[in-house]
């Protein structure tokens, strides 16, 4: 079995600053990795060791593509033109080039994070190589042939088999416990990485998305209770009895 | 121009949202319902003009009909589909959003029709920003909505999904109470608390106040990763348990988005913070400014009036 881990397709949040009017400034376009990509990195290697099988990263735009290799990754493709998911806002555009770079892998198990400002990519990507999909995923392994996955929906931790082709969504846990050291970074640099042209991509088209401008959030309608405080909680208290919530 | 829409849904939680979204620019309002019955049910009590449901079978979960349903969506060709945020209903909407040859836009907060064209806003920067989009074809969105209950509506007749509806080979084969939660998955009503407790003996005060509300006690995650205060799986927020209490109480918690994702299903949301301007007063149904160590005593003695 193949296995492809997706990584570093979105642009950097860290790198949009909001101004005061709403407006965003973005300081670069530059593609990061994502606050998911740690977790799918180490349940794609999971995946590839317990089958035997090989294991390829998969990058868009000009980002860093020696990120995953550096956490374990043996080899990467990179999709290299730097505009080829625009803003980001259309998550069917973006899942479109993802599907068309990890296709002309032959990909059986796909691993991607599955990022909260991007909810739609993941099964966008897969709806655009026809497998299934699993979201929220925790933990994934092959026996027999066929894909372990575990994921945890409305408290309820789930076991699911399913058989490849499949796209997995990984969520993370929390941030990356450790990050690579000098060693892992300069065993990267040899590690090979292939640049594929979009052109080279068979990317269809989707509706334009156009952006018309950013605000802030609406001030929140809540009811604000200042004073002593013995006055405060009482109306507090009162506010939530007539809501039904005591 | 008249609009189609559809909606896509796997549980029953969120559906009266959706369809009420869809009617804002929809003309005509199809729920595909992929699931047992009761997620039919509450589809048709929403009252859209139709119900189609794919009803899921031997430990298959709803991600096993998205190829199927898909191809419906295909078939009808809609301009507008829309799903909530839950992981099923997003497996069906990006299946869905592919096929159709849709744009697809998630975090969406409100829908305007402009002409033949749909004006989204929709949620970015971790809630920062409202950015405001425009698309001219068709679209798939995910709605970032709330459980709500269903208008007083005509129940939509439910017809069975027709066509090739065969299943992926995907099985959910065990299912337990996942670790951690300690009974805050399922609790009504739920006290928080972040950096604005002190010490760790202040919990005790803390604990006055979940005992005289019934409620659990959660927390932020540096109260529980860096102090160690409170176990670990009772902290709230992206990373960790995700609740939908119907009362959620914060004190002395700031309200950074990745503690807000935690609650973003809860009914009514409280906080007390001495910071008139911290941010989950903007999240918040109710608040109190004021030092939790004033206002907690008063809490308990006005629950027990």
């Amino acid at each position: 079995m193949r296995t492809v881990v997706v990584y570093t397709w979105a642009r950097d949040p860290g790198a949009a600053t909001v101004r005061g009017d709403g407006s965003v400034e973005w300081r670069n376009q530059k593609l990061v990795a994502g606050e998911d990509d740690h977790a799918a990195v180490a349940v794609a290697r999971q995946v590839a060791e317990a089958d035997g099988g090989d294991l390829v990263g998969v990058t868009v735009g000009g980002g860093d593509a020696s990120w995953a290799l550096a956490r374990g990754v043996p080899a990467a493709v990179q999709v290299a033109d730097a505009a080829v998911v625009g803003d980001g806002t259309d998550q069917a555009r973006t899942a479109a080039v993802l599907a068309a770079a990890v296709r002309a892998q032959g990909a059986d198990v796909v691993v991607i994070g599955d990022a909260e400002e991007h909810a739609g990519v993941p099964a966008a990507l897969a709806g655009h190589l026809g497998a299934p999909v699993l979201l929220g995923v925790s933990a994934a392994t092959v026996s027999g042939g066929r894909v372990q996955v575990t994921r945890t929906v409305d408290g309820t931790e789930q076991t699911l088999e399913v058989a490849a082709p499949v796209v997995l969504a990984v969520a993370a846990a929390g941030p990356e416990e450790k990050a690579p050291g000098m060693k892992e970074l300069l065993a990267a640099r040899k590690r090979p990485v292939t640049s594929v042209p979009l052109a080279d991509l068979d990317v269809p088209t989707t509706a334009d998305v156009v952006a018309t401008g950013t605000r802030l959030p609406d001030a929140g309608d809540a009811r604000i209770f200042t004073g002593d405080p013995a006055d405060t909680a009482a109306a507090l208290v009162a506010a939530l009895r007539a809501e039904g919530v005591l | 121009m008249s609009r189609e829409a559809w909606a896509l849904v796997a549980a029953p939680r969120q559906v009266a949202a959706t369809v009420r979204t869809a009617r804002t620019v929809a003309d005509r309002v199809t729920v595909l319902a992929v699931g047992p019955r009761e997620v039919a049910d509450a589809a048709s009590a929403a009252g859209p003009d139709r119900v189609l449901w794919a009803e899921t079978a031997d430990g298959r979960p709803a991600e096993a009909l998205t190829v199927p349903v898909a191809d419906a969506v295909a078939a009808a060709a809609p301009d507008l589909l829309l799903a909530a945020g839950d992981p099923a209903a997003r497996a069906l909407l990006g299946a869905a959003a592919a096929r159709r040859g849709a744009a697809l836009v998630s975090g969406m907060l409100a829908l305007r029709a402009d002409g033949d064209a749909l004006s989204i806003d929709r949620t970015a920067l971790d809630g920062e920003v409202v950015a405001t989009v425009t698309v001219a074809g068709p679209v798939a969105v995910l709605v970032d909505g709330d459980d709500e209950p269903a208008d007083a509506a005509t129940p939509a007749p439910v017809e069975p999904l027709t066509g090739q509806v065969a299943p992926a080979d995907l099985v959910l084969t065990a299912t337990r109470a996942a670790e951690g939660g300690s009974g805050l998955y399922d609790a009504a009503r739920v006290v928080s608390i972040g950096r604005g407790v002190k010490a760790k003996d202040d919990l005790a005060l803390v604990e006055q106040l979940t005992a005289a509300l019934d409620a659990e006690l959660a927390c932020s995650m540096p109260v529980a990763d860096d102090l160690g205060w409170v176990p670990k799986d009772r902290y709230v927020g992206r990373s960790g348990q995700k609740i939908a209490p119907r009362l959620y109480l914060a004190l002395g918690i700031a309200g950074m988005p990745q503690h807000m994702e935690g609650i973003r299903d809860a009914k009514v949301v409280a906080a007390v913070n001495t910071d008139p301007d911290a941010p989950v007063f903007r999240a918040a149904d109710y608040g109190i400014v004021g030092d939790l160590y004033e206002v907690v005593p008063a809490l308990v003695a006005a629950l027990g009036s």
